[in-house]
């Protein structure tokens, strides 16, 4: 494991498409980036700059380099050599949550009760407004839809060349965290009220999980869909979604119980696994198959603010609170 | 990492009684301090400064079946936003809209994990426009709620009025609610200390905050919809009977509570019981202890709309011993 200190809370960290570069965005506005490779001196290979706070940060999909956004109202491209390309700048917002979709290399972004979309060629499009500020965006699978999380439920969009009227899916409250299945099916989502919401997209039906003792902000489906992982316990905890679904059943909470709550959960690319970091700085990775976990890293009580997996799933990066930049190779 | 808290102040007070002067003032003054403001309009304020956050007044009611329950989201979002910031705040200041319920925010405070671990509730500022407060009283509820919910008032534009309409201005705020500290101002003119960092939510200071809180009840002017009441009583408390009482009242009267607080002798207890809240949501703790030989007393104070203060005294006499 290597460990970089900075003295500003890490916001996001994300590998680069190739997986070749790892980036830190943080509270400082700097978005660092470094090499992958462990072997690799640990010095930065550039550090773009976000006037304010770095709010996210994702790894280009149209590029090998990254999508920043942050409290400065900019959403920019940063190449590997340095260089910014700013591609929306709102004065006086704050560009809070962005998602990429892989294959069409469209990005997503959340800024106040708007959804942003920006196409592969740099086009821009606005869907909105909605109810209240968006607080999290996400791809449908094949990436012709984009979900919003507002309050009182969720916003899908077609952002297809035909523009289709809005589908909206309620449930009473704030929904805080959105994440759309690996197989597109659902929609799952974190409430202010500790609880996590399903919807069913095609049937338009949903199920409301409770029994967590925080708001759930992170939320990870399995490569295969076939669980939800969830965040604020303090074992890994997976609703089961294959075959019926999880209602009536329990979901499978397995592991080592570890120091604290988790912050952010994060499953594996392509494998069994999931990676977990708690409020106390603890970094579990866990193997659904043998309902097992490893700790990777010891409580140091910093929490775990950001959590991602390398593309060929062999590397971890996470960052903390009090600014550590952490980079992990699973092979060694 | 053990971080502090940062206070936060919440600004109200009615359309145009100078709460953005007030703002202007904190931003350029000189006081090697760092605060960070959140504002309803951006731009209204003058002094460009990337700490001054625009925020939308987005309030939603909490899905527990309690409709008094509203907090604003866009606070919790943007509080953690300031967390991640590499520069820590001495204080954050909220300014809401002059025909804003200060309820959400208050409430804010007390529902979120996050936002609690980070930041605490430190008072209610509300400014009052001396010259066209009464006025405001006849045009909705609003003026009165921001009065009824502060901490700390500024009675300010005191240079437009007469000593005699000063003076009925006075008497109408303290009809509402006598416990807030009120500083008469010209063009919102106050030392920063008379309204940042008062504790006036810091359970253990609610006695440095009102220092004569159990000497003297404010019963008085009983025409007033929206008025403070006080039970005092020097018979133990029953802790059970107590929280089943409280519990039931915020439960059917919560949505006309504005601010309530007190302080009780519970029976056998060492220390002192405090606690204060904003409609439904409450934060209780043991306070100091009873000194040997201290008359140990109980009180109790609500703010509120149409408060029915012979049936709350018959109720909270039924807690006693």
């Amino acid at each position: 494991m290597r460990s970089v200190p900075s003295d500003a809370p890490v916001a996001a960290c994300a590998f680069s498409r190739d997986g070749a570069t790892v980036g830190f965005g943080l509270g400082d506005g700097r978005v660092r980036l470094f090499s992958a490779d462990i072997k690799q001196p640990a010095s930065a290979i550039a550090e773009p700059v976000h006037t304010g706070a770095v709010l996210s940060l994702i790894g280009d999909p149209t590029a090998d380099g990254f999508v920043s956004s942050g409290d400065d109202g900019r959403l920019l491209r940063l190449a590997l050599d340095g260089g910014m390309t700013e591609i929306a700048h709102q004065k006086g917002k704050w560009i809070d949550k962005l998602a990429a979709h892989r294959t069409t290399g469209a990005v997503v972004a959340s800024v106040g009760k708007m959804a942003l979309v920006i196409d592969k060629a740099g086009g821009l499009r606005e869907f909105g407004p909605h109810q209240s500020t968006v607080a999290a965006v996400d791809f449908s699978k094949d990436g012709s839809r984009i979900g919003a999380a507002h309050y009182d439920g969720i916003t899908v969009w077609s952002i297809g060349a035909v523009t289709l009227p809005p589908r909206r899916f309620a449930w009473r409250g704030s929904h805080v965290a959105l994440k759309w299945s690996t197989d597109g099916k659902f929609i799952a989502t974190g409430t202010q009220e500790n609880d996590i919401h399903v919807w069913r997209i095609a049937q338009a039906t949903d199920m409301r999980m409770q029994g967590y003792p925080a708001k759930v902000k992170s939320l990870s489906w399995s490569a295969d869909a076939r669980w939800l992982y969830t965040s604020s316990q303090p074992v890994f905890t997976a609703w089961p979604f294959a075959g019926k679904g999880p209602e009536g059943k329990p979901p499978l909470q397995f592991g080592d119980e570890g120091a604290g709550l988790l912050t952010v959960v994060a499953a594996h690319p392509t494998a069994e696994y999931v990676a977990g970091g708690y409020d106390s700085g603890e970094l579990q990775v866990g193997d659904i198959k043998t309902r097992r976990s490893a700790v990777i890293r010891m409580v140091d009580g910093n929490a775990i603010t950001c959590l991602a997996w390398s593309p060929d799933g062999t590397s971890i990066a996470a960052g903390t609170d009090n600014g550590d930049m952490l980079l992990i190779d699973l092979r060694r | 990492m053990a971080q502090a808290q940062v206070p936060v102040t919440v600004l109200t007070g009615y359309l145009g009684a100078g709460k953005t002067t007030l703002l202007n003032r904190i931003l350029s003054e000189q006081h090697g301090k760092k605060y960070a403001v959140i504002v309803n309009e951006f731009g209204e304020l003058g002094v460009d400064n990337d700490l001054v956050v625009n925020a939308d007044e987005e309030v939603f009611e909490m899905n527990n079946g309690c409709i008094c329950c509203t907090v604003r989201g866009d606070l919790i979002r943007i509080i953690e936003g300031l967390m991640k910031r590499k520069d820590k705040f001495d204080g954050i200041l909220v300014e809401t809209t002059g025909l804003a319920d200060p309820g959400p925010v208050a409430q804010t405070f007390f529902t979120d994990d996050d936002v609690k671990a980070r930041t605490r509730l430190d008072a209610i500022v509300t400014v009052v426009d001396a010259k066209h407060f009464l006025a405001q009283l006849g045009q909705g509820t609003e003026a009165q709620e921001q009065v009824a919910f502060a901490d700390v008032i500024l009675l300010n534009k005191t240079d437009l009025v007469s000593a005699d309409d000063l003076e009925k201005v006075e008497a109408r705020i303290a009809a509402i609610n006598p416990y807030a500290r009120i500083h008469k101002t010209e063009k919102s003119r106050i030392e920063l200390a008379a309204i940042l960092d008062k504790g006036a939510f810091d359970l253990k200071r609610i006695l440095e905050f009102e220092p004569d809180f159990l000497e003297h009840g404010h019963d008085h002017n009983h025409e007033e919809e929206v008025k403070s009441l006080s039970i005092t009583s020097d018979r133990p408390v029953d802790p059970d009977k107590f929280q089943k009482w409280m519990g039931a009242l915020l439960q059917i009267k919560g949505p006309d509570i504005f601010r309530s607080k007190g302080i009780l002798a519970i029976d056998g207890a060492p220390k002192r019981y405090v606690y204060q809240g904003v409609h439904m949501m409450m934060d209780a703790d043991w306070g100091t202890p009873w000194k040997a030989g201290e008359k140990r007393a109980s009180k109790l104070v609500f703010i509120g709309r149409d408060l029915d203060g012979d049936n709350l005294k018959r109720g909270f006499e039924d807690c006693l011993k």
